[in-house]
C-alpha cells in the first residue's frame, strides 16, 4: 500500500487544484469569459498536442529532436488544402510516386536471389553505381517538362473562385495520356533499378531470407494497379473529388495528409536520418536543414503567400446554433455554449486532439507495436536482441510522428492561415510541451499541451485586462517550463535518469 | 581538437609559427583596402572599395560570433540553441543606450581631457560597450543557472525556449517606445567619429582588430588549462568528475566566455548597421551561426571564421544565381555537408591531411623531382 | 592457431574463430575463439573487463566483430544484423537484469514471442522453472525484486524455440538461495537447449558446465573440459585469481 499513496496523492492534489481553479474562474471571471477562455485554451492545447505527440514519440524512442516537425505540420496543411481545393496537384504527381514505390517495393523480393548471384568483384562494385546513375537519369526524364508549377498554380485560381459555384470551371487541361504514360513507366523502372542497386547484387556479406513472398508480391501488385488507375483517371479523379460533398472531401483531405505524412516521414527516416544515428548532434542539424528546404520548396510551388482554406460545409453555415443538434442539422459556424458564441470548427479541433490521444493510448497499451515502442524507449538494443527489427520500428514511429503532425496541420488549416511559416510557432510550443510533460511520455505531452494551451488562453485574457500585449502570455509559457524544469529536471512525466 | 601543447612560458616565435595562417590572413585583410584602392582606383572611402570593406566588416563581426558559438558547441560540446540571445542582448543594449541614454548624458555633461579635446562621445561609447558586455554576461549567467541540472535534449530545449522568450520580449509592443517592437531600433545615433558610412576605413580596421583580438583571446582561452579541462569534460564528463573537477563550474565558465564575445559581436553589429532588430534575437540567427560553425568545422576555431566567410560569399553568390529562393539551394548544400562532410571544411582537411601530403608527394614525383630520402 | 582449438567435438553448434571487436576506437576483443558443442553448457570465465560480455554481444551482432568468423548451426553469421541472428534461434539474457521495467511480466514475455503462440506453448515449462512469475504475471517490471527480475530475464529467452542461450552472469547480486534456484533452472533447461554462460561464481560454473573457455585481456587463452580445470589450480590462479577466491569464500558461507 506504500506506493499506492505515493501515486494517488499528487494526482488527487492536482484534481483538487484544477477543481478549485475552475470554481474560482467560474465565479471570479464570470461564466461567459471563463467558458470562452477555457474553450480557446483547449483548442490551442489540442493543436499543441498534435505537434507534441509526434515529437515526444520520436524523441522517446530514437533520441531525435526533430526540428523539421513544424515544417511537416505545415506540409500536411498544404497537402490537405491542395486536395481540398486543387486535387489536380496531388493526382498529377501521384502516378509518378506510386510507380516509383511499386518499383522500389521489389527490393525484398529480388534481394535473396541477387546476393547469391555469382559475379566478379569489379562488376559487384560497379553494377549498383550504373544502376543508380541510370535511375537518376530516368527520374530526370520522368519529371522533365512536367508542369509541376502549373499543377500547383491552379490552386491560386481555385482559391479566388468560390468552390461552391462551379468548381470545375478552372480545371486546366493536362498533358494527353498518350504522352504522359511514359513518365510513370520511367519512374517504375527507376524504382526497380534503385531496388536492384540497394540489394547489393553479388555481395556475400549481405543477408536476406525470402519470407512472406506472397504478401510482398501483393503489395507490389496493388501499388502497380494503383499506378495504372491513377494514370488512367488522373483527369477524372480531380473532377470527382471536387464534385464531392465538402465534408467528405475534407475527411479525405485529412486521410491524404496522414498518408502523405506516413510515406514522407518513412522516406526521410530511411534516407536522411538513419545514416546519422551514431552522431546525435548531426541529426539535429539534418532536421534543421530539412525544415529549411521544405519551407523553400513550398514557397517555390505556392509562393510566399498566406492562404485561407475554406471551412468544410459542416462548420460553414453562417448563424449561431442554439443546440448541438441544431448544429448537426444545419452545419452552423458557431454554437451557443453556456451563453457563449463559440466557433464550431474549434470544437472539432478539440475533438480531433482527443481522438488522437485515444488513438495513441490504444496503440501504446493494447498493441504489440506499442509494447515494442515502450520497450524500445528503455533499451532498443535488447529489443533487437529479442529478434525484433528495431530499425523498422524506428522508421515506422518516425513516419507515425510525421503523420500526426501532418494531420494536425490539415486540422489547423481552416482555422489559421496556410503559409510557409505556419508550423514554426507550433513547433516551438510543441517543444515546450514535450519538455514540460517529460520527453518520451505521450501522457505527459497531453497534460503539458492542455496546461500550455490554457496558460496561453488565460494569459491572453489577463494580458488584455491589464492592457499588456499577447507577447507577455507567450513568454509566460517559457517561464512555466523553466519553473517545472527547476523542480523536475526531466519534466512532469519523464523518466528519471 | 585538443592541442597537445603545454607551454610554460609563451614565446612569441612559437605563437607566430603556430598561427602563421591566421597572421598571414590578418596582414592580407589589413592590406586589402589599399590594394583595392590601387587596382580599382576608387577612393578608400567610396565606390567599390567601400562596398567590399562593408562586406568584410560584416564578415569580421559574424566570424567572432561564430567563434563564440564554436566555443560552446565545438569545444565544450554543449548543444545550446540560445546563442542569438547573447548576440541580440549585446546589440540591443548598445542600441538602447546610444539612443536613449547617450543624448541625455551628452546634453548634461561635457568631458574633456587636459588638452581640451572633447571625449564625451568616447566615454558614452565605452560605457555602452561595457554595458553590452555586462548584459551579455548576465544573460549567459541566466542560461547557465537555469540549465545547471539539465541534460541533453532538456538542456537544448531550455536554451531554445529562453532565447525565444527574449525574442518575444524584443518584439513585444509593451516596450514599443524603447525598443520599437517589431520594427526594432533604427538610425541609432552612434558617435560621429565612428560612423561606418562616413569613416568606412576606420570602422574596417576597428572591426578587423576586434576579430584579431577576439581570435587570440579565445585561442588563449582554449589552450589554457581551463580550456583543456573543458575539452576533456566534453569527452568524458564522469571521468573528470571523478578526478575532482566540477563540470558545472566549467560549463558556466564556457557559457560566460561565449556570451561575452557574442554580446560584443552584437554590440559591434548594431554599431555597423546603426540598428537593432528583433530578428537578431530569433532562432534563425542561431541557425545561421550553427551553419557557419558546421560549414567550417566544429571545435577548430579557425573553421567558424572560414564558415562565416563562406556563408556570406555563398549567400551572395546563390542569390545572384537563384534569386529570392536561394535558401533552397543553400539548404540542399547544408544537408549534403551534414551527410557526407560532418567535420566541416577544416575538420575534413585535417583528417585528409595525410592523404593530401601523399598526393603532393605523388605529384612531385610526377614532376620528376627526387622522392624524399628513406630514413 | 592456438593449441586448444584442436580438441573439439566434430559438429559444434557455435564456433567463434578469432574475432576482433572494437567499441568506438577501443580494441576490446583481440582474438577470441571458442566452440560450443550442442546440448551442453559451456562457460566463459575471466576477470572483470576481460571481454566476456563483449564476446556474447559480438556473437549476437550487437557489437559486430570487425574480423573473424562466427559460425552458428553451419551458417556464418558475423556481420548480420542482431535481430536476424536472434531469429536464427539464439536467446540472450543480458547482465544487470535488463528487463523492460515499464512493461508487465506478461508483456515482457509476450514481447519475446517470435510467432504467435510461442508463449502458450512454453508457458508450462517456464512456470515450472520459475513458479514466482505466474504469481507476478500482471505486475509491472519495476515492481519486481532483483531476483525476480533475473528470473524474468531468463524466462524471456525461453519463450521462443531457441537452439542456443547466451546467459550473462545469472547469479550476479543474487542471494545464495536464489543462486541455487537459478542453477537448478539452468541445469533443467540445458536438457533441451545449448547454453553459453558467463559466470564469475566459480563454484556455480564448475558445477554446471561441461566445458570452459578462459578470456583474458580480450583474448581467449585456454579452453577445455571443466573437470580438467577444477584440478588445475595453477591455471585457475593465473587467470581467475581474485575472483575465484571471493567466489569460493562466498560459496562457503
Amino acid at each position: 500500500m506504500k506506493f499506492a499513496w505515493k501515486k494517488i496523492l499528487p494526482i488527487g492534489a492536482a484534481i483538487i487544484m484544477v477543481l478549485l481553479l475552475i470554481a474560482w474562474g467560474w465565479t471570479g471571471l464570470g461564466t461567459a469569459s471563463f467558458v470562452r477562455t477555457t474553450l480557446s485554451g483547449l483548442t490551442l492545447g489540442s493543436l499543441f498536442f498534435m505537434v507534441a505527440a509526434g515529437l515526444t514519440l520520436i524523441f522517446g524512442l530514437m533520441d531525435v529532436l526533430n526540428f523539421a516537425h513544424g515544417a511537416m505540420f505545415m506540409l500536411g496543411a498544404y497537402m490537405g488544402w491542395q486536395f481540398y481545393t486543387n486535387p489536380t496537384f496531388i493526382f498529377g504527381i501521384s502516378p509518378l510516386i506510386f510507380a516509383f514505390a511499386s518499383g522500389l517495393m521489389l527490393l525484398p523480393l529480388i534481394k535473396p536471389a541477387l546476393i547469391r548471384w555469382e559475379i566478379n568483384s569489379k562488376l559487384q562494385q560497379n553494377l549498383p553505381r550504373i544502376a543508380y546513375a541510370l535511375a537518376l537519369l530516368m527520374i530526370f526524364f520522368a519529371f522533365n517538362q512536367l508542369d509541376i508549377m502549373g499543377l500547383a498554380d491552379t490552386a491560386m485560381v481555385a482559391i479566388t473562385t468560390t468552390t461552391a459555384d462551379n468548381p470545375l470551371a478552372e480545371l486546366s487541361a493536362q498533358e494527353p495520356l498518350l504522352r504522359f504514360w511514359v513518365r510513370p513507366a520511367l519512374m517504375l523502372v527507376s524504382g526497380a533499378l534503385i531496388a536492384f542497386a540497394t540489394a547489393k547484387p553479388g555481395d556475400k556479406t549481405e543477408f536476406a531470407v525470402a519470407e512472406k513472398t506472397t504478401q510482398k508480391w501483393i503489395i507490389v501488385a496493388a501499388l502497380f494497379v494503383a499506378t495504372v488507375l491513377l494514370t488512367a483517371f488522373r483527369e477524372a479523379l480531380p473532377e470527382t473529388v471536387l464534385l464531392m460533398n465538402g465534408n467528405l472531401r475534407f475527411f479525405l483531405a485529412m486521410i491524404v495528409a496522414v498518408l502523405f505524412g506516413l510515406v514522407f516521414g518513412g522516406i526521410i527516416e530511411i534516407t536522411l536520418i538513419r545514416p546519422l544515428y551514431q552522431r546525435a548532434t548531426f541529426i539535429v542539424l539534418m532536421t534543421l536543414g530539412l525544415s529549411f528546404v521544405i519551407r523553400e520548396v513550398v514557397q517555390v510551388l505556392w509562393d510566399p503567400l498566406a492562404y485561407q482554406m475554406v471551412r468544410p460545409p459542416f462548420f460553414a453555415q453562417p448563424g449561431k446554433a442554439e443546440t448541438v443538434l441544431e448544429w448537426f442539422r444545419n452545419g452552423n459556424s458557431t454554437l451557443n455554449i453556456f451563453g457563449v458564441t463559440f466557433p464550431t470548427y474549434r470544437l472539432f479541433i478539440i475533438a480531433l486532439g482527443l481522438v488522437m490521444f485515444i488513438f495513441i493510448t490504444l496503440l501504446m497499451t493494447r498493441t504489440r507495436l506499442g509494447m515494442i515502442i515502450r520497450a524500445g524507449v528503455q533499451d532498443p538494443e535488447m529489443v533487437e536482441a529479442l529478434g525484433i527489427n528495431v530499425r523498422q520500428v524506428f522508421t515506422f514511429v518516425f513516419a507515425l510522428g510525421i503523420a500526426m503532425a501532418a494531420l494536425g496541420g490539415i486540422g489547423a488549416a481552416p482555422f489559421i492561415p496556410v503559409q510557409p511559416l505556419m508550423g514554426d510557432q507550433f513547433q516551438m510550443q510543441g517543444f515546450i510541451t514535450v519538455v514540460l510533460g517529460g520527453m518520451g511520455s505521450y501522457v505527459g505531452a497531453f497534460i503539458g499541451a492542455l496546461t500550455l494551451g490554457l496558460a496561453r488562453a488565460f494569459g491572453d485574457y489577463f494580458a488584455l485586462k491589464l492592457s499588456l500585449s499577447p507577447a507577455i502570455a507567450e513568454a509566460s509559457t517559457v517561464i512555466i517550463m523553466i519553473i517545472v524544469l527547476l523542480i523536475r529536471p526531466s519534466g512532469l512525466f519523464g523518466k528519471k535518469e | 581538437m585538443p592541442e597537445p601543447t603545454s607551454t610554460k612560458k609563451i614565446s612569441f616565435r612559437k605563437i607566430i609559427r603556430r598561427e602563421s595562417g591566421f597572421l598571414v590572413l590578418t596582414v592580407l585583410l589589413g592590406l586589402f583596402p589599399f590594394v583595392m584602392n590601387l587596382i580599382t582606383g576608387s577612393g578608400l572611402n567610396d565606390g567599390i572599395t567601400k562596398y567590399w570593406q562593408g562586406q568584410l566588416i560584416a564578415f569580421f563581426i559574424m566570424a567572432v560570433l561564430a567563434m563564440s558559438y564554436d566555443l560552446l558547441i565545438g569545444y565544450a560540446g554543449i548543444l545550446s540553441f540560445g546563442h542569438a540571445a547573447f548576440f541580440g542582448g549585446g546589440a540591443y543594449t548598445m542600441a538602447l543606450l546610444l539612443t536613449h541614454w547617450g543624448p541625455t548624458f551628452a546634453s548634461r555633461y561635457r568631458i574633456t581631457i587636459p588638452g581640451g579635446t572633447d571625449i564625451t562621445t568616447l566615454i558614452i561609447f565605452i560605457a555602452s560597450l561595457l554595458a553590452s558586455a555586462v548584459v551579455a554576461l548576465l544573460i549567459g549567467a541566466l542560461f547557465s543557472a537555469t540549465s545547471a541540472r539539465l541534460k541533453g535534449a532538456y538542456f537544448a530545449m531550455l536554451t531554445l525556449a529562453l532565447a525565444e522568450a527574449i525574442h518575444i520580449l524584443a518584439k513585444a509592443t509593451d516596450f514599443v517606445q524603447w525598443t520599437g517592437a517589431d520594427e526594432g531600433l533604427h538610425g541609432v545615433p552612434i558617435p560621429a567619429w565612428l560612423n561606418p558610412t562616413q569613416f568606412r576605413l576606420r570602422f574596417y580596421f576597428i572591426a578587423l582588430a576586434f576579430l584579431v583580438i577576439s581570435y587570440f583571446v579565445i585561442r588563449r582561452f582554449t589552450n589554457s588549462p581551463t580550456g583543456r579541462v573543458i575539452v576533456a569534460t566534453r569527452e568524458n564528463e564522469d571521468r573528470m568528475r571523478m578526478i575532482g573537477y566540477n563540470p558545472a563550474t566549467y560549463r558556466t565558465i564556457t557559457f560566460l566566455t561565449a556570451s561575452l564575445f557574442a554580446g560584443l559581436a552584437g554590440a559591434m553589429y548594431s554599431l555597423w548597421n546603426m540598428s537593432a532588430t528583433p530578428s537578431m534575437t530569433s532562432a534563425v540567427t542561431t541557425v545561421n551561426m550553427l551553419i557557419m560553425v558546421i560549414l567550417g568545422g566544429m571545435g577548430t576555431l579557425i573553421g567558424p571564421i572560414i564558415g562565416a566567410g563562406l556563408m556570406q560569399t555563398l549567400s551572395q553568390f546563390l542569390y545572384n544565381f537563384f534569386g529570392a529562393r536561394w535558401p533552397l539551394v543553400f539548404g540542399l548544400i547544408f544537408i549534403f555537408i551534414v551527410l557526407f562532410f560532418p567535420y566541416g571544411i577544416v575538420g575534413t582537411w585535417r583528417l585528409k591531411q595525410p592523404d593530401l601530403k601523399a598526393g603532393w608527394e605523388r605529384f612531385r614525383r610526377l614532376l620528376g623531382s627526387k622522392p624524399p630520402e628513406q630514413q | 592457431m592456438n593449441a586448444f582449438t584442436t580438441n573439439q567435438s566434430p559438429q559444434p553448434l557455435l564456433s567463434v574463430e578469432n574475432i576482433q571487436t572494437f567499441i568506438g576506437q577501443f580494441h576490446i576483443l583481440e582474438g577470441v575463439s571458442l566452440t560450443v558443442p550442442a546440448n551442453s553448457i559451456t562457460v566463459m570465465l575471466g576477470r572483470n573487463g576481460a571481454g566476456k560480455t563483449t564476446t556474447l554481444k559480438s556473437i549476437l551482432g550487437l557489437t559486430p566483430p570487425r574480423e573473424g568468423r562466427v559460425v552458428f548451426d553451419g551458417m556464418e553469421i558475423q556481420g548480420k544484423r542482431a535481430f536476424n541472428i536472434a531469429n536464427l534461434g539464439i536467446g540472450y539474457v543480458p547482465e544487470n537484469r535488463a528487463i523492460f521495467r515499464q512493461l508487465s511480466v506478461m508483456e515482457n514475455l509476450k514481447l519475446a514471442e517470435r510467432k504467435r503462440g510461442d508463449l502458450e506453448q512454453h508457458a508450462d515449462f517456464i512456470f515450472d522453472l520459475f513458479p514466482d512469475l505466474k504469481r507476478l504475471y500482471k505486475l509491472p517490471g519495476n515492481h519486481l525484486s532483483g531476483g525476480q527480475q533475473q528470473m524474468l530475464a531468463v524466462a524471456r529467452a525461453l519463450v521462443p524455440d531457441n537452439k542456443l542461450l547466451l546467459i550473462d552472469e545469472p547469479s550476479e547480486g543474487l542471494a545464495p538461495i536464489l543462486i541455487q534456484q537459478m542453477m537448478e533452472a539452468i541445469r533443467k533447461l540445458s536438457a533441451t537447449t545449448t547454453v553459453l554462460l558467463v559466470e564469475q561464481n566459480f563454484i556455480m560454473a564448475s558445477q554446471l558446465a561441461q566445458r570452459y573457455t578462459i578470456i583474458d585481456d580480450g583474448k581467449s587463452v585456454h579452453s577445455g573440459l571443466m573437470q580438467d580445470l577444477a584440478q588445475n589450480e595453477e591455471l585457475v590462479h593465473e587467470y581467475l585469481g581474485a575472483s575465484v577466491r571471493t567466489a569460493k569464500s562466498g560459496g562457503e558461507q
